[in-house]
């Protein structure tokens, strides 16, 4: 199509080509980076407390290349509270799990990870080059729950239930078990005492550092090797000892003296820390520590929709117990 | 002692004794779940400790 002849129109229409370049091309600045995140297995595949997971995040360039000499930082938020029933460790409900700075190579930063519990998770991604953020992201994903613990549960219910079903069948008609009944209540309520919270760190190393650790707060965890400026690829990883499982490692991140992470412990349990640096031409570093992990027992208020769940069962027993030796009478 | 009151409530129609049973076996019931799998004392906490994760409805430490 011919331009308008009249100058003005031109010079307007030129503006206009411009003022689209500007806009095309700031937008294109503005999100020059793509942010990946991936598990392995895959999400809908995790499991809490099952085995560890493998992350990745990958950075690329808005050519698809992998982007080079930059950080992330990464940060995990524990599900938030369920509106009814609270998961096994409702403690670490609604908090941040850990949070690490990780060098990116060829564009990609991977680490293991034990989910502790059931829900959504939240995962934020800063991209940083020298202190500066390229860009971020946050992806949220969902853990459901290990089939298992649905099954013994529904067992439970199931077994609770059946009580409930005899105990209705017994109490309708004749009253002889009255007097044990009373006699049962009377009995019980065994004062309960609360626990004692567990030893403070049992083992000291140089070199491997681990803030107080307790359940619900995020601990620092820093291993420095003993040759200041020395570049090497470091290595940590945490152990739970009682269940024989990695909660976290990451492997041969290239870091200057000193890897250093937030790690909340989710298990008031005993956990061991492996550490361990290698750089060409010298011997590896290896640091080692243990550490009791302070439980802090969750308020009774978080159990009581579990237990007015279990009574229900009961409850729905003795009612269909009662019916059925009406109608069998 | 705990015999002598039961027999004193053993004098009541069939859907209140029903009633009185039941609420009575609910209780011991409360208190038995409340024991086994919220309270904080060790011994128990510790026996029951792998079955409390197990239920996933039941929060532990």
């Amino acid at each position: 199509m011919p331009l308008p002849s009249c100058p003005v129109i031109k010079s307007a229409f030129a503006l206009l080509l411009l003022l689209a370049f500007i806009c095309l091309s700031d937008s294109a600045h503005a999100d020059p980076l793509a942010i990946y995140f991936k598990t392995s297995p895959r999400f809908e595949l995790l499991r809490p407390f099952a085995d560890p997971a493998n992350l990745s995040v990958l950075v690329t360039q808005s050519d698809g290349r992998p982007l080079a000499g930059a950080a992330v930082r990464i940060r995990l938020e524990a599900p938030p509270p369920g509106r009814i029933f609270s998961t096994d460790f409702p403690i670490v409900e609604g908090t941040r799990l850990f949070d690490l700075r990780l060098p990116l190579v060829r564009g990609r930063a991977e680490w293991k990870y034990l989910f502790p519990i059931r829900g959504n998770y939240r995962l934020s991604v800063d991209v940083l080059r020298d202190q500066v953020t390229l860009g971020n992201q946050t992806f949220t994903f969902e853990v459901r729950e290990n089939e298992t613990k649905w099954f013994v549960l529904s067992m439970f219910l199931l077994a609770l239930f059946v009580l409930g079903l005899v105990a209705g069948r017994i109490f309708t008609g004749a009253n002889t078990v009255l007097a044990v009944l009373v006699a049962m209540l009377i009995a019980a309520g065994t004062p309960a005492r609360a626990l004692a919270p567990a030893d403070e760190n049992a083992v000291q190393r140089e070199g491997l550092e681990v803030s107080p650790p307790a359940v619900g707060k995020l601990s620092h965890l820093s291993w420095r090797w003993n040759q200041p400026g020395s570049f090497a690829m470091a290595s940590l990883a945490i152990f739970h000892l009682e269940k024989e499982k990695t909660v976290f490692a990451v492997e041969k991140v290239p870091s200057n003296s000193e890897f250093s992470l937030d790690f909340q412990f989710p298990d008031g349990a005993e956990y061991r820390v492996d550490a361990l640096s290698e750089a060409a031409g010298r011997a590896a570093i290896r640091g080692e520590k243990v550490i009791n992990v302070t439980g802090i027992e969750p308020p009774v208020s978080a159990s009581i929709p579990a237990l007015l769940l279990f009574l229900a069962a009961i409850a729905l027993g003795l009612g269909v117990g009662r019916l059925t030796k009406l109608k069998s009478s | 002692m705990d015999r002598t009151i039961a027999r004193s409530l053993l004098g009541l129609s069939e859907p209140i004794s029903f009633a009185l049973r039941s609420g009575l076996f609910l209780c011991a019931s409360a208190a038995t779940l409340y024991l086994l799998l919220a309270a904080h004392y060790p011994a128990i906490h510790d026996t029951m400790h792998n079955i409390r994760h197990a239920l996933a409805v039941v929060p532990c430490h």
